[in-house]
């Protein structure tokens, strides 16, 4: 591998988060969710908006960029600001540009944030917005298939097919992350379920029941990147970004050669170039967050980023595996399905509380070593993921 | 029909052949690779230079969901979508609604079925290629 100039693992740290709550009618625009998420995250990092000179966020033409959320802070000259398109797949790109933004020296602290009405306004479901603007669209949508419950639905029977994956796998990871989300008072969706309640929910687009879908959620979060030395003078245990990767393959939704197989997503390329950038490896992941639009979306992660076999996902999740007291918990804050969806930066909050050890009732005992990605690819060509560790 | 494709500049002749009942895909004068959808260059050696070429609108069900509410509107639900491999460049994945009697079966054959809406747009969706 090419000598890289800027290695900038362990450079950067996440020195705070912040929420707005979790609805499904915010009453609100995306800019006053924006405001109130960033200006909590400086807040729990100890910072004022004074102290800020980058922003940064992902979006679908649904959100506030930074050159409206800037000027609604009183923030006159950022020197550095990213308005990423895209949904959830770059979510965790946008946290990686803004480590390396700030190992660069371009800008010295970057809040990171999603704010999003995706109940009340722009529903990603498919109703609420129009068609999205896409070659790939005119192939899929005469026949009614447009929304990513119906892709990821179409994937995980290809992996049911192939694999012998079950309704009861999907079901079991729903009721694991129902049972984190019990101890979350943030999560939206509290009551515990069983297995008999998973298979009972109404059917969506089969194989996918309502209990395999994300909450649609009205929210916003965001996270303060800035070096790791700063990061050590605030006011929070500082958590460092050992590594950050994005990319890592092709499309699945787009129909070209190139869609071999439709149970493997983009993270099985990105993982070796995210792992070898922390220097850990899959054992040395205490706690991971994995991207949950939908219950397969983790199972099939959880074979790419390398915790199982491939096809093996299913019954790791069934093992109890993935429990807060399992080997690996994952998705402890109960994950979009649960928690709320806030497009992928809830999980890089909840990533942060389980290391700095503020997690409360599910916290992990000590905690010293997330993972958390983002979509896996499967609608966006490219997928990315953070490895993060308590400094 | 409830929603319209819009072809672009690069895709515009490839639904007028399905028009016509012509399944075509590109084949790149160069290596001769074949792909889906249409698309100016050739991803494995990156030349501009193809040719259509048509194709027995043939593949195999790789997946398959059933839809139980209206994800555009106008559908009717329930409807089936399914996922083909094209025989014809393997690793081409296309998306299209099922005709069929019964529903579909993993890994068996099927067919194009012509589902004209007008005289500039057919539709192309898939049957047994037994029946
Ligand atoms: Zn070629």
């Amino acid at each position: 591998m090419a000598k890289r100039l800027l290695d900038f693992s362990d450079r950067t740290a996440i020195a705070g988060v912040g929420y707005t709550p979790f609805t499904k009618n915010s009453g609100v625009s995306t800019l006053t969710l924006a405001c109130r998420a960033v200006l909590a995250a400086l807040e729990d990092a100890g910072l004022t908006a004074d102290d800020v000179d980058g922003l940064a966020t992902h979006r679908v033409g649904d959100s506030a960029p930074p050159t409206l959320v800037a000027p609604a802070l009183g923030l006159t000259d950022l020197a550095w600001h990213l308005d990423q398109f895209g949904g959830g797949s770059v979510s965790h790109a946008v946290v990686g540009q803004a480590a390396l933004a700030v190992a660069a020296g371009v800008a010295e602290a970057v809040v990171c944030y999603r704010a999003i009405n995706a109940r009340s306004e722009f529903r990603m479901g498919g109703t609420g917005r129009g068609v999205p603007l896409s070659p790939e669209v005119q192939y899929q949508a005469p026949y009614g298939y447009v929304a990513p419950p119906q892709q990821y639905a179409m994937y995980a029977r290809a992996h049911m097919l192939k694999y012998g994956t079950k309704a009861e796998h999907f079901g079991q990871l729903a009721v694991t992350q129902r049972a984190n989300a019990a101890k979350n008072p943030r999560a939206l969706m509290r009551t515990p379920i069983t297995l008999d309640d998973y298979l009972a929910s109404r059917w969506i687009a089969e194989p996918f029941r309502l209990l395999d879908c994300c909450l649609e959620t009205d929210g916003a979060c965001a996270v303060v990147v800035t070096t790791a030395e700063r990061a050590r003078s605030l006011r929070r245990p500082p958590v460092l970004i050992s590594a950050a990767a994005w990319g890592g393959g092709t499309s699945h939704l787009s129909s070209v050669a190139a869609a071999a197989d439709p149970t493997v997503t983009a993270a099985a390329a990105l993982a070796p170039r995210l792992y070898a950038q922390a220097g850990l490896g899959p054992g040395d992941i205490d706690v991971a967050e994995i991207y949950d639009c939908f219950t397969y979306s983790v199972i099939v992660q959880l074979e790419d980023y390398g915790f199982c076999a491939k096809g093996e996902g299913g019954p790791y999740v069934a093992s109890g595996a993935t429990s807060l007291d399992g080997p690996l918990p994952v998705n402890t804050h109960g994950g979009f399905l649960s928690e709320g969806y806030v497009h992928g930066v809830n999980h890089v909050a909840e990533a942060v509380s389980q290391l700095r050890g503020d997690a409360g009732d599910r916290q992990v005992p000590g905690a010293e070593v997330a993972l958390s990605t983002a979509q896996p690819g499967y609608i966006l060509p490219a997928t990315s993921a953070l490895i993060l560790r308590r400094s | 029909m409830t929603y319209r494709p819009e072809p672009d500049r690069d895709s515009q002749e490839w639904w007028e052949r399905i028009a016509t009942r012509e399944f075509a895909v590109q084949r790149c004068d160069m290596c001769g690779t074949t792909r889906f959808p249409a698309r100016a260059f050739c991803p494995a050696c990156r030349t501009e230079a193809w040719h259509w070429q048509e194709v027995e609108p043939e593949g195999r069900v790789e997946s398959w969901i059933v839809n139980h509410q209206p994800f555009m509107p106008g559908a009717r639900e329930p409807y089936v979508v399914v996922m083909v491999r094209l025989a014809a460049v393997p690793g081409c994945l296309v998306y299209g609604n099922w005709h069929g009697e019964r529903p579909p079966e993993p890994g068996e054959r099927v067919r194009a079925s012509y589902n004209r809406i007008d005289e500039t747009l057919t539709l192309v969706n898939w049957t047994p290629a037994g029946g």
